[in-house]
């Protein structure tokens, strides 16, 4: 199915709740805004948006009467933007992640950021975390991710360039 | 939970089918930490059952497993740690046309290059074996 060129450039936007289907409910957010993307961009986008979803479900608020965050998705002049926002639980979480992505955006190379945390993993099966999800964003989704900290909102920008049918 | 030949196990969406002793075949998705940890189980007993019958080469086809999160490539990771250190060999069969599989498992071979191996199959087209 093919998405109305009208609807292109809409953002698409869920509140993720603690719970249930959240971020099975974020995949299938992702896939139905990318209908119109190849194949490639389509599962990117649902990667992309699983990850960040499950991220902001981990490290989100906590309170389960409240929405976790929010997941929104568009594709807009050819770019892919799925953008999480979020209450952090731990600001020493939110710097982690503004580390990552920083170290991610001046990297040469993703691949080899992601490689250097399979072998940390490799070499250390007792670590508890993987912390793979953003790298995985920019190294198989190819997206490039910035972010912004304005304590207590998080937000996480992954875009990509995408091709149409 | 035990693999026998040919007996489909279902771990939430994730199937797993031991095709035969030397074969494992995995199918769906891997994306919940429940899937993770039974998985993980059964790959620690299967990796059991290698060693203690030598066996020196063990292929894992994953064509048929379309979505993982990140933290299911661990298990990945912590399969390729033990065949090393046992000193049998792992291969892979993937798909050429999913990304994860073309990207990931390329760099999860560089982890351990002398136990890894990985055949990338194109999609087979109706009516075609794959």
């Amino acid at each position: 199915m093919t998405e109305p060129k009208s609807s292109r450039g809409v953002e698409r936007t869920l509140k993720l709740l603690h719970g249930g289907k959240a971020v099975e409910d974020a995949k299938r957010l992702a896939e139905l805004a990318v209908t119109c993307c190849d194949a490639q961009c389509r599962q990117a986008a649902s990667m992309a948006a699983w990850e960040l979803a499950e991220n902001l479900l981990k490290y989100g608020a906590t309170d389960p009467t409240k929405s976790a965050g929010t997941i929104a998705v568009s594709v807009e002049n050819n770019t892919i933007r799925v953008r999480t926002t979020n209450t952090v639980h731990s600001p020493k979480d939110a710097r982690h992640v503004q580390e990552t992505v920083s170290r991610i955006a001046t990297s040469p190379s993703a691949r080899d950021l992601y490689r250097e945390r399979l072998l940390e993993l490799f070499g250390d099966p007792s670590q508890q975390r993987a912390q793979l999800g953003l790298l995985r964003i920019a190294f198989e989704g190819s997206f490039t991710l910035s972010c912004s900290f304005e304590a207590p909102l998080l937000e996480i920008v992954a875009e990509r360039a995408c091709s149409e049918h | 939970m035990d693999l026998q030949v040919a007996k489909l196990v279902s771990v939430e969406s994730l199937q797993l089918k031991l095709v035969s002793s030397t074969e494992l075949e995995l199918a769906g998705t891997l994306a919940t930490a429940t899937a993770q940890r039974e998985l993980s189980g059964i790959l620690s007993k299967l990796h059991a059952r290698i060693v203690e019958q030598k066996i020196q080469s063990f292929t894992v086809d994953v064509r048929p497993l379309n979505f993982v999160n990140s933290s299911a490539i661990r298990v990945f990771v912590d399969w390729i740690a033990r065949a090393e250190s046992a000193g049998y060999r792992l291969t892979f069969i993937t798909e050429r046309g999913v990304t994860w599989h073309r990207l990931s498992f390329s760099v999860l071979r560089s982890l351990a290059p002398q136990n890894v191996e990985i055949i990338e199959k194109n999609a087979a087209l109706p009516g075609q074996p794959s």
